[in-house]
């Protein structure tokens, strides 16, 4: 038998056979891994990368964020008398050097991946849409 | 003795008493070959339906048997487990552009899908689809399907040049090498059972597999020969162009091959004729080696149904077994198909004849 194994190329593909055949009726540790996205979302990395969010209690309006982004995505602006950045998701690279680079750890990347938008102006996220306020554990 | 589908038909309707009158009422005005001509269309619209529904169900089929073995689900989301995706897919390829390439040969790239859907059809004429069930059982069936299958070189050719496209020419020469080579153990392995059978009419080759072997084994053909059942499947297979032989098609050398510049409803006429050509080649071999439409009767239903049904059922798993080959082996090069084809198959092809001829001449069989 190790004799035709070894020298008969029909084994490789008889093994091929059971291996598909496997995976048709999912025998063994073979189940479907794909998802019906629009349906289903996979479960997210604990650290995956989204949309940014503010804290809109943490953030100074330093503009450290500004300085340390390499496409030049933030821009900070006025809102409600204080100062908070604006991301123009259109040229961010979803680095998150902005985040790193936050000293007061205001900058969370938490936001979603469904980005998708009908103009370029809709892709500029201003404070209006990524400001959030942390919840205080009683 | 009802010999085809035609006698049966009048059969049924003589027994329901509607036969007579029609008749009469044709024979009033001396028109009886119109009623033989309107029996003789129902026939073909039914086999037509009966075609293409099966296509977009095996079109279904093939993607979904593809999805699991790729640990995926295939279509979902059309109808229960995305069985009306192949209705939305013609649904899409009805709307899309019917683009003519500026040089290509508008008549000929025209008529060229139509033609390939043509030696995919009348493939069905002598296929005895159960007990009475055949358009017309010619007396040379099997040749018949050999060389109507072998004309379909010629459909893909026409579209090849027509194109204008160096890809679609390649593919189209590809293919035509490929079906000549393959078309010649094809027929000599079919030879080697119309030796044992005495005749060419499917309808005897299906009638000389009746019955069993010590009561178990049933006298199929692929018991008796099973050299020539494997040579015959293979050659099909490459003839028909599917993922091992697919070279008319080789998607990483020759974008799509011959229809490299089809689109909308022409694009969908490749694919309803690569499904036909599938039924219909399944359901040669399943009368040829598989026993056709034999298997138990059972007597209060008509032999007329449950022999459809197992005809059906050994055709959907030759059909499966192609879709299963499909999903698991990759593309042989072009050198090794030649070299399969012209010094193995045709070789083996020969040497079963020799031994069965030897054998039959020799009354051992």
């Amino acid at each position: 038998m190790a004799w035709i194994s070894k020298n008969w190329a029909m084994t490789g593909i008889i093994k091929g056979f059971i291996v598909t055949l496997k995976h048709i009726f999912h025998i063994g540790n073979r189940p479907i891994v794909t998802v019906q996205y629009p349906y289903e979302k996979m479960k997210l990395a604990p650290r995956f990368r989204g949309r940014h969010s503010v804290d809109q209690d943490a953030c100074i309006g330093c503009g450290i964020c500004e300085s340390n982004c390499p496409n030049g995505t933030i821009r900070i602006v006025k809102y409600n008398g204080r100062w908070f950045p604006e991301f123009n998701l259109g040229m961010c690279l979803f680095c998150g050097l902005c985040m790193d680079a936050c000293p007061m750890n205001a900058i969370k990347m938490d936001g979603g991946y469904e980005l998708a938008d009908y103009s370029r102006e809709s892709l500029v996220y201003g404070p209006d849409r990524i400001l959030f306020k942390k919840e205080v554990n009683k | 003795m009802i010999a085809n589908a035609y006698e049966l038909i009048v059969n049924i309707l003589t027994a329901i008493g509607i036969y007579e009158p029609v008749y009469g009422f044709f024979q009033s005005f001396g028109l009886e070959y119109l009623l033989r001509i309107i029996i003789v269309v129902v026939e073909i619209v039914v086999l037509l339906v009966f075609v293409l529904l099966s296509v977009m169900f095996l079109s279904w089929l093939e993607r979904k048997m593809f999805g699991w073995v790729q640990s995926r689900y295939g279509p979902m989301v059309t109808g229960p487990h995305g069985l009306f995706q192949p209705i939305a897919d013609g649904i899409k390829l009805v709307g899309k552009e019917d683009i003519i390439p500026a040089s290509a040969d508008r008549w000929i790239f025209t008529l060229a899908p139509f033609i390939i859907f043509v030696p995919a059809l009348l493939v069905f004429v002598p296929l005895p689809f159960g007990d009475t069930l055949i358009l017309s059982d010619l007396r040379m069936g099997l040749i018949y399907i050999i060389a109507i299958s072998a004309l379909s070189p010629v459909s893909i050719l026409l579209a090849g040049w027509a194109s204008n496209n160096k890809y679609s020419l390649m593919g189209a020469m590809r293919a035509v090498a490929q079906d000549i080579s393959y078309t010649i153990p094809l027929a000599l392995a079919a030879i080697a059972v119309v030796l044992y059978v005495g005749s060419l009419s499917t309808v005897d080759i299906v009638r000389a597999q009746e019955g069993t072997w010590f009561g178990i084994i049933p006298r199929w053909f692929i018991f008796m020969q099973p050299l020539a059942f494997i040579l015959f499947l293979i050659a099909s297979i490459a003839e028909m162009g599917r993922i091992p032989f697919d070279f008319q098609e080789s998607e990483q050398e020759l974008v799509a091959g011959f229809f490299t510049e089809y689109s909308g409803m022409k694009f969908a006429m490749y694919f309803l004729g690569e499904y036909a050509h599938l039924f219909a080649v399944s359901g040669v071999v399943v009368t040829i080696f598989l026993g056709g439409w034999t298997g138990p009767v059972l007597s209060p239903i008509p032999v007329q149904i449950t022999s459809l049904v197992y005809f059906i059922i050994k055709t959907y798993a030759v059909i499966l077994f192609a879709m299963w080959l499909r999903d698991t082996v990759p593309r042989v090069r072009i050198d090794q198909l030649l070299n399969l084809g012209w010094k193995i198959m045709i070789p083996l092809a020969l040497l079963n004849l020799l031994v069965t001829s030897f054998l039959l001449t020799a009354r051992v069989i």
